[in-house]
């Protein structure tokens, strides 16, 4: 069963949800794109559709398939925003789930010619709104603040 | 696996499972949908398969890596494919080792062509290329003297007897074949053609030449523009032969297969190349190729392993490991791309009796190969991972794109 709640789900298959995917070089240097057709399969695992077979981010997500090192997508939308990190499972590029993906990659622009199909698995979220992240941390850190925040 | 932590665990694992084979538990056969799944394949080299056997014809890994073999009823450690709670997993020894998925079959694949040829019979698929080989007879086996390891003429002998699988293709086969699995979206990033060797004609190969002209002549009449992404695996040209070839078809890259990277193995193992055109003239055609087709786009074949073949290859790992990879450095410096398979001794191979190396030497030749590319900037996208899939090495290459 998948992590992600019905709230996340449905905010990945909004297109006017920002979405952003971070991965990493084996030197360790990030590298993020930008993409709002990032979506959500029905095992609530992560879609990535990348164009570019040499791409930096292609290159990143064979690397942490084959060394098991999880990526990052941000999503966010008004006043939500959420962090989701993972592991790519599964590099499709043929068989009938290619095929579906590449077909709705040529409607979206006749020009796009799909090299893969990333399904990544989610592990952990997190709320990464500002109101979220400051209640975690006067939680967890409550000397940390500044004075005149408590004055009368 | 631990001793090669940068070394992509999936390659490992389709090495080994080339390298000792593996079987297929009932349950794992009964999850083969023949509406869905490829069983039947024409290939040159190993099996076409029986007339009724319903096996699969190859694996796929999670991360698109092809492990191209097949079932080995002598294999003496094999894998075990199993089915368990509703995915399939290679095991060792009970062990879950990863999960795999069987290839899938083509639209085209169970229509005919206006002749009556099915379809799967004049076009094979891998998972993103079109496999046409026109000719499954070699002529060097006409003298005896066909490569050791190689069982391509007891192969298609075998086909045409039980399965009425023709050796030769004809253009209009051809023709009509490549034009139905265009029609399939996303299916094929190349279209690939080869063939046993033809040694008739004026010059030593005119015939093998004149053959693939026409066979690229009727699948290029389905492109839009003359040149499209292709290869051929053939013998070693001239010059003159590869200028003819280029200019009058569609073929962007090609291979020749060195198969074994020494001199004094190549003249006991391929034999007829060796008698017939001889090793330094094989590899100067091959290196000559690149003048034709540009740095990258030539690449040799080398039947990884076959070196240590007794009694005259090597005994040691390590030299033999070395001497291919100096022969190999030398190929890379000039252009060309040396890519390996791994050596299984085959049935119908006057070699079925051998043993291949160690799994550490094919992950260490492996990585050579690939580390010699990077070296001298070749990228293979010629044989890359979705175009053929047979090389452990050029897998490597994805997670290293310049
Ligand atoms: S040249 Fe050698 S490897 Fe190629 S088909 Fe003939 S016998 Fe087989």
């Amino acid at each position: 069963m998948s992590i992600l709640n019905e709230r996340i789900q449905a905010l990945l298959q909004n297109s006017g949800a920002a979405k952003v995917l971070a991965t990493a070089d084996k030197q360790g240097i990030p590298h993020i794109v930008s993409d709002p057709t990032i979506s959500v399969n029905n095992e609530g695992k992560i879609i990535y559709l990348e164009l570019i077979e040499t791409s930096q981010s292609n290159v990143n997500l064979v690397n942490s398939i084959w060394f098991k090192r999880k990526v990052a997508i941000h999503l966010s939308k008004g006043e939500e925003s959420y962090q989701i990190k993972g592991y790519p499972a599964y590099s499709v590029i043929s068989g009938p789930v290619f095929e579906h993906y590449y077909k709705l990659s040529l409607e979206r622009n006749p020009e796009f010619d799909l090299s893969t199909v990333w399904i990544i698995e989610p592990d952990e979220i997190t709320d990464d709104t500002y109101a979220a992240r400051k209640k975690k941390e006067r939680e967890g850190h409550p000397l940390i603040t500044h004075l005149d925040r408590l004055a009368k | 696996m631990d001793k090669y932590k940068d070394v992509s665990p999936f390659v490992i694992i389709k090495s080994d499972v080339t390298r000792r084979s593996f079987t297929y538990t009932d349950r794992a056969l009964g999850a083969l949908d023949k509406s869905k799944h490829q069983y039947q394949q024409r290939v040159l080299i190993g099996s076409n398969g029986g007339e009724n056997a319903a096996v699969p014809v190859s694996l796929l890994l999670r991360d698109g890596t092809s492990i191209i073999s097949t079932p080995s009823k002598t294999a003496k450690n094999p894998y075990v494919v199993d089915q368990i709670d509703g995915k399939l997993y290679l095991t060792d020894q009970g062990e879950i080792v990863e999960e795999v998925h069987y290839w899938y079959k083509p639209d085209y694949y169970d229509k005919f062509t206006s002749s009556g040829t099915p379809m799967w019979q004049v076009a094979s698929a891998r998972p993103q290329r079109l496999d046409i080989d026109p000719n499954s007879h070699c002529h060097f086996w006409n003298k005896g003297n066909g490569c050791k390891f190689c069982n391509i003429n007891a192969n298609s002998t075998q086909s045409e007897k039980e399965c009425n699988m023709s050796k030769q293709l004809t253009a209009q086969d051809v023709y009509e074949t490549v034009k139905e699995a265009l029609k399939q979206p996303g299916a094929f990033t190349n279209l690939k053609m080869s063939s046993g060797s033809i040694l008739s004609g004026a010059e030593i190969f005119d015939d093998e030449v004149d053959m693939y002209i026409e066979m690229l002549q009727a699948a290029g009449d389905n492109f839009k523009e003359k040149k499209f992404p292709s290869t051929i695996v053939a013998s070693a040209f001239s010059e003159k032969q590869l200028a003819r070839l280029y200019e009058n078809t569609g073929l962007m890259t090609y291979t020749s297969d060195i198969e074994i990277p020494n001199e004094a193995l190549f003249a006991w193992i391929c034999k007829g190349k060796h008698k017939e055109v001889g090793y330094a003239e094989w590899k100067r055609r091959i290196i000559r190729a690149v003048d034709i087709f540009g740095a990258g786009n030539v690449s040799s074949g080398i039947v990884g392993g076959c070196e240590m073949a007794q009694p005259h290859g090597f005994t040691s790992e390590d030299d033999a490991l070395k001497a291919v990879l100096e022969e190999a450095e030398d190929f890379a410096s000039q252009g060309v791309s040396i890519v390996h398979c791994v050596w299984v001794p085959m049935h119908g191979s006057a070699f079925h009796n051998q043993q291949n190396p160690s799994l550490e030497y094919y992950v260490r030749l492996a990585k050579g190969l690939s580390d010699l590319r990077k070296k001298y900037l070749l990228n293979v996208d010629m044989d890359n991972y979705r175009k053929c899939g047979n090389h452990p090495d050029t897998d490597l290459d994805r997670g290293n794109y310049l």
